[in-house]
């Protein structure tokens, strides 16, 4: 019974935010601070990942299609598992693997080294302080961080297709274009700004409910990646019902 | 009136305050036991007990980080376990408080650290008017010229002052002292004593210290209480405490401490033994 307990304090923990920002701006000058934050730190591994992520679209593609003379077909296989589903998924692991860790770290510390009671006794609202940029933050970097990984994944896969396998760029292209198109996009943005959300909200209550001490740090950490990759991908599969079911 | 400032109010008072955590093992820890206590304006209160004796849970209950089960913590008049959000804050900005380890943020200088409640609770100032007011606090709590120092680069000591420089920088009406010596060496814990009896003298605020530095506490406090198992086992000036003959408050204090006469000045200065 006690992940029931834990899904009572995060509901507790989301109605307390919506609350601390209830007719009230954002802490000044933060938002961005954040937002330059998560974006430069999940920038090059989101990158490398999506590299390597589009390649093997290709590879697996050509050799599922070629044995039934359609391996003209991997544009459309990158498009609709690279772009509909994996850059996406991709951007929300890595953005939870580098900034959710580091928001759960972080706000874990401050507990233990009781500077979040130094905000409170400060008058200052520590969700309000700590959490509403972060929020912000995610909520404007994750659509952008979606479309590098889009670009990229296609662009390596492209590479690869034409490079390696000696496929026609422009067909693969066209291929790409015409499997996917606005809605695509705007759901994928869609869902990078939900799986934002949920990395910010899950990393913040794990820092923000964790024990004291190094010990608790840690747990707070590993609680905040595990918990918000899951629920990335499990929203994933219940917005892609929805989208494409 | 649990959501109104009452200004004639004392600044503390605790009325049967009773507070448990529940155990690993099912049970319950009594950790404050039906404690009442009144801290009068201008004075300074030290609040002493063996360690585990629910003295920093006293402390929170008295800036509402935690709240009571049963009685209440009065601070200007103000219920800080019922009343509005708005208006704990409202009580807040009149408390400044030092933290253990002085809960400075590490991402900030020591200036901008002692800076950070100005910035938030007054806009009024110019950034040259708070820089000249940090400063100013910087040189009571005898750290001139550390402004732009990293607080990662700062000593223990000092990390309690530029706390306490950073308590007492919005000028408020009371200040809380958690520890104030915990950590330290005696020569530093004896220049913290000696700072908190020149902001006393500074300020004329009230002042609550929880200690179990023995001496340090007779040093600066006017009034002491004594915690031991959840309860208020003495209250009163520094003498009558010091002379109880409650046997919990006579082993704590020891035998080698100097007591002062009764009816003498709260403040005593006493040398420290071993």
């Amino acid at each position: 019974m006690s992940w029931l307990a834990t899904i009572g304090r995060f509901a507790g923990f989301c109605f307390d935010l919506a609350r601390a920002n209830a007719l009230r701006r954002p802490p000044p000058g933060r938002t961005m601070e954040e937002a330059y934050r998560i974006g430069v730190q999940s920038l090059p591994v989101l990158l490398l990942i999506s590299v390597f992520v589009g390649t093997n679209l290709s590879l697996q593609g050509y050799a599922a299609f070629t044995p039934l003379g359609g391996q003209r077909l991997v544009g459309m296989f990158v498009a609709l598992a690279g772009v509909r589903e994996l850059a996406p998924i991709i951007a929300a692991t890595m953005v939870a693997a580098k900034a959710g860790t580091e928001m759960a770290s972080q706000i874990a510390v401050m507990r233990t080294r009781e500077q979040v009671d130094a905000l409170e006794v400060m008058a200052i609202n520590p969700l309000w302080w700590l959490v509403t940029p972060r929020f912000l933050a995610i909520v404007l970097v994750m659509p952008a961080l979606t479309v590098v990984a889009i670009f990229t994944t296609i662009a390596s896969s492209w590479l690869v297709a034409t490079a390696q396998l000696g496929l026609n760029g422009t067909e693969f292209l066209d291929f790409v274009r015409t499997s996917i198109d606005a809605k695509d996009l705007v759901a994928c943005e869609l869902k990078g700004m939900l799986f934002g959300v949920v990395i910010c909200l899950v990393s913040c209550f794990c820092g923000f409910t964790s024990t004291k001490g190094p010990e608790g740090v840690g747990q707070a950490t590993n609680s905040a990646v595990v918990i918000a990759s899951v629920s990335c991908v499990t929203l994933n599969f219940l917005l892609s019902q929805v989208l494409y079911g | 009136m649990a959501d109104r400032i009452d200004e004639d109010a004392p600044p503390i008072e605790l009325r049967g305050v009773s507070k448990r955590f529940p155990t690993s093992g099912g049970g319950s820890l009594v950790v404050l036991d039906d404690v009442s206590l009144t801290m009068p304006r201008g004075q300074t209160t030290a609040v002493i007990g063996p360690s585990g004796t629910g003295k920093s849970v006293l402390l929170k209950h008295i800036v509402g980080l935690l709240r009571p089960d049963a009685g209440e913590v009065r601070v200007f008049g103000v219920d800080m376990a019922r009343a509005s959000e708005a208006m704990v804050y409202k009580v807040r900005r009149r408390i400044g408080m030092l933290f253990q380890d002085g809960a400075l943020f590490d991402s900030l200088s020591t200036g901008d650290n002692i800076a950070f409640p100005l910035d938030r609770h007054r806009p009024e100032l110019s950034a040259r008017q708070k820089r000249e007011r940090v400063e100013q606090v910087l040189e009571m709590v005898e750290l001139p010229g550390l402004y732009d120092r990293p607080t990662a680069a700062l000593s223990g000591g000092q990390r309690k002052r530029v706390g306490l420089a950073r308590a007492i920088v919005t000028e408020p009406e009371v200040v809380l002292f958690d520890e104030p010596n915990s950590g330290l060496d005696p020569m530093t814990s004896d220049a913290i004593d000696q700072l908190i009896v020149t902001m006393k003298e500074k300020l004329h605020v009230t002042f609550v210290v929880i200690s179990h530095d023995i001496v340090g506490t007779l040093n600066v406090a006017d009034r002491i209480c004594m915690l031991y198992g959840g309860k208020v086992v003495a209250s009163g000036t520094t003498a009558e405490v010091t002379h109880s003959d409650h046997p919990m408050v006579r082993r704590f204090l020891g035998r080698n401490v100097v007591l002062p006469e009764p009816g003498a000045p709260g403040v005593a200065t006493l040398p420290r033994i071993g």
